[in-house]
């Protein structure tokens, strides 16, 4: 059912903290402790490095690429505070941006969904999280804060999709209303929800029931069944799934826990399928079944390319 | 400057140092009694009194004040700490790790300060004394502000603590002497007038706590019992004002010096016995300009070596050694008198060597006009006996311990053996570079009988340079900000999350990026964690407090998780901690990229079922089948009318329960799919029906001009230039308007085009454009409203809007002139307001002359439409 592609030796000098493949899935770029990000070209099973991006002076915690219509954009976070967006320019690829307004480690960032624009989100440990708009009219970055977002420090960032099929009274006049909107965890236990009103950014819901930090936050594609499912993992070892009709009233259900910290959530495109790992060293994958509860499809072995069901 | 000659005691004394550039002003020894501090404006200096060959080490000051006072701390506990005085300031330096670093710096005086104390006992307390009048007694565990402040009503030249009694310390101001209890600090426990003018000294007694001494400008010195302070118990007096009077270890001695600032050619030292005053038993003869300071070497009382350290203007340290006569004027009698002779035959054996050997190479000369002055260089030691040289060099980020023996026969051919000592910090390769450049460049010049260390010496911190900016460009990025070793350590690190080392991701359609620490990665739960279950810490801060235990150069997440492995890690190669593994998972959704590319949807409905269908079977699923032979059936033409399906209200129900079992399976291509069918039989159903009606239909917020389909809205930059000859003017377009009109009856066909899009979104990450916009054609998305102005023209005889200048429904050219009558072809004009116009030549005849409209309707055409754009 699954099966291995490809295995890259990326030539990291330290360990490797988070890893993506872009929207055509023919370039991987990883970063790691050793302050670089590396891009490799993974067009047919072979693989090449295209570059070495140095320019943090600290561990680089997590990177994240843009929809290809704003050009090969790839956003990297780190320890060192800043947030450097780079771009590729005939396969050399340098500094576009870099923004250093956070007083402390940058620990997540997230592009929206291109139809809002060139829009990153940053979660920072100095318990805000940074919106950086680009916008083309002046050829310049804007950055909106949200302030303590999250007390002590925030620690993920994702972004709700754009496309929801709750628009749309069958006026079809207008063009729907994209709301912005986006979900962050924090150290304060907490997921929080945020939109944006107008010209500033207000929490729309809280959600409580992690008892230690929050690790990561996932937004799930919308898969058009007029519902919003976000996915949460913590150090308290468990993966939550929330859901809600409105964004206003959510429901939780616990995953699972686990052996250890938790500290990715990912969702497929398309068929609602989680994929969570987490200090355990172990990679699993989770789909609901017809009667909605969640189930464990297949775990990954550590590093050895095999599936067991 | 030269370094330290022999350390023979040539009559009493030896020089120890001399040092013509230190202007120091305050001198203190150790309490081990091998470290001098020297305390000058513009360095600090430390020398080593036990390694005669060690070169005196200087350390810059950035000050413009002098250094007052110095003293070194007492106690065992805290030995390497040093305080010295600065104008206003105290500050408290540390020799640890080679290197003279400021520990603390203690501000309260507002005016200079005079004189400092250690507490004797306690490594922690220290007392100042100011001009400001007030005395501060400071705990260095809170150096923010003095725990005690004594007010004193005057200003205050001396401050000493009790040698035995722990709470007793007095103070001198001006000629008087107070005692205080710091258990009770308001107000002085004894209060002494000593003498008629300034007091420059005090020193309490070693044996005995009630006793202190005080040496004063009137050129005496007094001893007071402190508990009966009417009347000192002697005097001794002479013959000039006496800067300092300090008790002898041994016996009941006391030395005297000669206020340095009279400058009276007083360049000695005496020594009286307390108990015969009459004269000094002894002088101190050596320096030829004023004593500064002195102190004594190793003072406890059972020693018997009692070493003097005086250190004078003319900037030389001297050590003076007590002849046991001398002791025994002072009423003590030396316990072995063979002991001290020892000393002396050892002295002179040190000479030996150098005579026996006659074929060894002296070093000397080549050692005394060694400039040592070389940027980034600090020559530690340099024995020509031993005939080895250290030498420390700090380059950017190496810092290189270097180690150079001289064999007996060089330089004549015989080249210095060069090592790098531990404790370096240079890698394996620059460090082998390194060595190999100085043993050739060594061996040229040895090899013309050379001398070679000054040359190699320069040549190394060149080559260190080299080396260090070689290994990458981008390096110096890293320089001016965290080094490597101490990348962690901020206070916020408890605030940030501990790094993840396994992730997995989805990207792009159906890839799962994974990676995780390898298997033979394992962490050593600490003796708190396996109590409780073991698991990651959560902040960053953990990776710290793992690592202070363990002197570890570079404490990153790697080396805690190899810390039991990190020898053997070594030999792994490094490649296999930092894989990243790519899955196909596409096999766990229903998404089949193979299907996508063969599905097609232009065509008429049966063939076009019948062709997806078999495409399904091709690839082995048969439900798809199925519905594909379910969907031509449906959706299928038939001639008789009754039949057909479509209208059943069957047959759109079948339909619709499709499409939703499909969607809810997460089926997304085939309800996507089936949407699109649906879709274009609506379609073709509603516009048989509506050509039938010849009626005008409204064209939404479309410019007619704007022939561009949907599909570009999404795609902005990403439409290839052959699909522009997709855009037509055919009636497909049109048809794309109409299930507006099919879409207003149906809730969920909002749902069905969020099913397209979805599809459409993944038939583009996956490059298949060409499928992607035939999907697209099948949604309905509200394209941009047209920002500008809009042309509509109506055809001057059938009345109806038409898009080119040929009406489709009259078949006559749409527009006609207003000033010729003829139909227009070719180049044309009108007026916006009016909405009057004609060929262009005829009208710009017309507007030569005149400026109302050719039609009479009054119109002023050109003002008219200036008017309108002016805006």
């Amino acid at each position: 059912m699954v099966s291995i592609i490809n295995s890259i030796d990326t030539g990291h000098e330290d360990m490797i903290h988070d890893a993506e493949v872009d929207y055509y899935g023919l370039r991987l770029a990883t970063c790691s402790s050793d302050n670089s990000v590396k891009v490799f070209d993974i067009k047919s099973g072979v693989q090449t490095l295209i570059d070495d991006l140095k320019g943090h002076f600290g561990p680089v915690w997590q990177i994240a690429w843009s929809h290809p219509k704003f050009g090969n954009l790839l956003a990297s976070c780190s320890y060192d505070r800043k947030v450097i967006i780079w771009k590729e320019h005939q396969r050399k690829w340098a500094k576009y941006y870099e923004y250093a307004n956070h007083d402390s480690s940058v620990n997540s960032v997230q592009f929206a969904p291109p139809e809002f624009g060139l829009i990153l989100a940053c979660g920072s440990s100095d318990s805000s999280i940074s919106i950086l708009s680009y916008n083309q009219g002046t050829n310049s970055w804007d950055a909106k804060k949200i302030q303590n977002a999250h007390a002590i420090g925030c620690n993920a960032v994702s972004w709700a999709p754009a496309i929801t099929p709750l628009f749309g009274n069958g006026e079809g006049d207008q063009k729907p209303q994209l709301i912005k909107r986006l979900v962050s965890g924090g150290c304060d236990n907490l997921v929080k929800i945020w939109r944006e009103d107008g010209d500033r950014w207000v929490e729309e819901s809280k959600l409580e029931l992690h008892s230690d930090w929050v690790r990561d936050v996932a937004w799930a594609p919308s898969v058009g069944l007029h519902r919003y499912t976000i996915a949460s993992c913590s150090q308290d070892r468990r993966v939550v799934i929330w859901t809600s009709d409105d964004c206003l009233n959510w429901h939780s259900t616990i995953l699972h826990t686990f052996d250890d910290v938790v500290w990715n959530v990912s969702w497929s495109l398309n068929g609602n399928i989680l994929a969570v790992s987490g200090g355990d060293n172990k990679i699993t994958l989770w789909d609901q079944n017809s009667e909605g509860v969640w189930q464990c499809i297949s775990d990954v072995a550590k590093g050895q390319g095999q599936i067991n069901n | 400057m030269s370094a330290s000659s022999t350390p023979t005691f040539n009559n009493e004394y030896y020089i120890a140092l001399e040092c013509k550039d230190l202007q120091a002003n305050a001198m203190a020894i150790d309490s081990s009694g091998n470290y001098v501090l020297l305390g000058g404006r513009r360095y600090l200096a430390i020398r080593n009194l036990e390694d005669e060959y060690e070169v005196v080490q200087k350390y810059p000051r950035q000050s413009k004040y002098d250094v007052g006072a110095a003293e070194w701390n007492p106690t065992q506990f805290h030995k390497e700490l040093c305080v010295i005085s600065s104008n206003q300031r105290l500050e408290v330096v540390t020799t640890r790790h080679d290197d003279l670093t400021q520990t603390h710096s203690l501000r309260a005086h507002t005016r200079v300060i005079t004189d400092l104390n250690w507490h004797k006992a306690d490594p922690n307390i220290l007392a100042s004394c100011s001009v400001d009048t007030f005395i501060h007694i400071w705990d260095l565990r809170d150096p923010k502000r003095p725990t005690l402040s004594l007010s004193a009503v005057a200003e205050a030249s001396q401050v000493k603590w009790n040698r035995l009694s722990p709470h007793l310390l007095a103070t001198a101001h001006e000629g008087d002497i107070k005692i205080w209890d710091q258990r009770k600090g308001t107000v002085p426990m004894q209060y002494i007038a000593a003498h008629l003018s300034k007091i420059h000294g005090l020193d309490w007694s070693p044996k005995s706590e009630n006793y202190i001494c005080s040496s004063s400008q009137d050129s005496t010195v007094k001893y007071f019992d402190i508990t009966n302070s009417r009347k000192s118990e002697f005097v001794i007096t002479t013959t000039a004002p006496v800067w300092r009077a300090r008790h002898t270890p041994f016996g009941s001695g006391l030395v005297t010096a000669v206020v340095p600032q009279l400058r009276r050619g007083e360049n000695s030292l005496q020594l009286w016995n307390t108990t015969n005053r009459a004269t000094p038993v002894h002088t101190f003869i050596g320096h030829r300009d004023v004593i500064l300071d002195f102190d004594w070497r190793k003072q406890y009382p059972n020693d018997l070596d009692f070493q003097l350290v005086t250190w004078s203007k003319d900037q030389t340290l001297l050590v003076w050694k007590i002849e046991p006569y001398i002791q025994k004027l002072c009423g003590h009698e030396p316990v072995e008198v063979e002991v001290g002779t020892e000393i002396v035959v050892d002295a002179i054996e040190s000479r030996l060597p150098r005579k026996n050997s006659p074929k060894v190479q002296p070093l000397h000369q080549e050692f005394s006009l060694l400039n040592v002055h070389i940027p980034n260089l600090i020559v530690k030691k340099m024995d020509p006996v031993a005939r080895n040289v250290a030498v420390k060099v700090a380059v950017n980020d190496f810092l290189v311990h270097l180690q150079v023996s001289f064999p007996n026969a060089y330089p004549f051919g015989v080249s210095p053996i060069f090592q790098v000592m531990p404790g370096s910090t240079i890698n394996d390769s620059a460090s082998h570079q390194l060595l190999q450049m100085l043993k050739h460049l060594a061996q040229q010049r040895v090899s013309k009988n050379r001398t070679c260390l000054e040359p190699c010496l320069r040549q190394m911190v060149t080559t260190l340079e080299q080396l260090s900016t070689s290994l990458d460009p981008n390096k110096v990025y890293d320089r001016s900000y965290l080094e490597p070793p101490n990348i962690f350590g901020g206070y916020n690190d408890a605030y940030i999350p501990f790094p993840k080392t396994s992730g997995a991701k989805f990207c792009s359609v159906g890839t799962l990026v994974c990676f995780s620490r390898p298997s033979f990665s394992r962490r050593v739960p600490t003796k708190s964690e396996s109590l409780t279950r073991a698991t990651t810490p959560r902040a960053l801060s953990a990776l710290e407090n793992h690592f202070t235990k363990q002197a570890s150069d570079y404490m990153t997440i790697s080396t805690y998780y190899y810390q039991r492995h990190r020898s053997r890690a070594k030999n792994f190669s490094k490649q296999s901690r930092t894989v990243v593994h790519i899955y196909d998972a596409l096999g766990l959704f229903f998404m089949n990229r193979q299907l996508a590319e063969e599905y097609i949807l232009d065509g008429d409905l049966s063939t076009v079922c019948k062709h997806n269908g078999a495409a399904a079977a091709v690839v082995g699923r048969f439900d798809l089948v199925q519905a594909w032979t379910l969907a031509e059936l449906v959706a299928g033409q038939s001639d008789d009318k009754e039949m057909a399906m479509a209208s059943h209200p069957f047959g759109s129900k079948l339909m619709e329960s499709l499409i939703n079992h499909y969607a809810t399976q997460y089926d997304i291509q085939m309800a996507a799919m089936l949407c699109c069918i649906f879709g274009k039989e609506m379609s073709r159903k509603s516009a048989q029906s509506l050509s039938e009606q010849s009626k005008k239909w409204k064209l939404k917020a479309t410019s007619p001009y704007h022939t561009i389909p949907p599909a570009d809205v999404v795609a902005d930059g990403w439409v290839f230039p052959m699909m522009r000859t997709k855009r037509s003017t055919s009636l497909d377009n049109i048809r794309v308007e109409v299930p507006a009109v099919v879409r207003t009856t149906k809730p969920q066909s909002t749902l069905y085009e969020y099913y397209k899009m979805a599809y459409a979104e993944t038939l583009h990450r996956w490059g298949l454009i060409y499928n992607r916009t035939e999907v697209l054609k099948y949604t309905y998305r509200i394209p941009d409203v047209h920002k500008g102005v809009e042309f509509v023209s109506e055809c001057t005889f059938c009345e109806r809007q038409v898009k080119q200048y040929g009406c489709v429904f009259c078949k006559r050219l749409a527009l006609q002139c207003a000033v010729c009558g003829d139909s227009v072809r070719g180049l044309a004009n009108s007026c916006a307001p009016c909405g009057h116009g004609g060929h262009r030549r005829c009208l710009q005849w017309w507007f030569r002359k005149k400026s109302v409209c050719p039609t009479g309707c009054g119109c002023r055409c050109m003002s008219e439409t200036a008017r309108l754009f002016d805006t």
